[in-house]
């Protein structure tokens, strides 16, 4: 099997990046930023299990952890300063 | 197995639903919830149909965390960005 899922992931990617690219708000870069991050943990995971490499398993969860942390960081960050 | 591909497909087929979503809709917080809702079950679908895959070995209990983290941050970090863009003044339309 070729990595048809890993594929079709990285093309339910391209809305976040829009959002990320040209969000008309601040809100919108942070959102999309984190819509990035998953679709790119999910990635990671399926090419660990599906392609047998499985050290790409820890990468991914450690991908999702800080991705978390950069997306609630410039939430919180964004929300008191100025932009 | 037949349930895996179903799993892993129904997966793909939210989360691109929830990038459409957040695509068409007209204002942040709308984006903001259809991203969340595609984003979080999305993540959890492929995580399951994963797990199917992997079957009984220490894969599992990676594949296990990553889901529970995923499920459980998803919408805190939606809360986060709401709450910002609330606090923000961000109102909607109707209300300004």
């Amino acid at each position: 099997m070729m990595a048809i899922y890993q594929a079709l992931i990285l093309a339910t990617a391209v809305p976040p990046l829009w959002r990320l690219w040209r969000g008309p708000t601040f809100w919108d870069r942070v959102a999309g930023a984190n819509g990035l991050n998953v679709r790119v943990a999910l990635v990671l995971a399926l090419e660990g299990v599906l392609g047998g490499r499985a050290v790409l398993l820890d990468v991914a969860l450690a991908y999702a952890l800080l991705g978390f942390l950069g997306a609630v960081l410039l939430a919180r960050f964004g929300e008191r300063g100025e932009r | 197995m037949i349930a895996s591909p179903v799993l892993l497909s129904l997966g793909v087929f939210l989360l691109l639903v929830g990038g459409i979503g957040s695509l068409r809709f007209g204002d942040p917080y709308s984006r903001l919830q259809a991203a969340g809702v595609g984003d979080v079950g999305g993540a959890a679908l492929v995580v399951i149909g994963l797990a199917l895959k992997a079957g009984w070995s220490w894969e599992l209990g990676v594949l296990g965390a990553l889901g529970a983290l995923l499920l459980f941050t998803g919408p805190v970090a939606t809360h986060a960005v709401a709450k910002g863009a609330f606090l923000r003044r961000h109102r909607p339309k109707e209300e300004r």
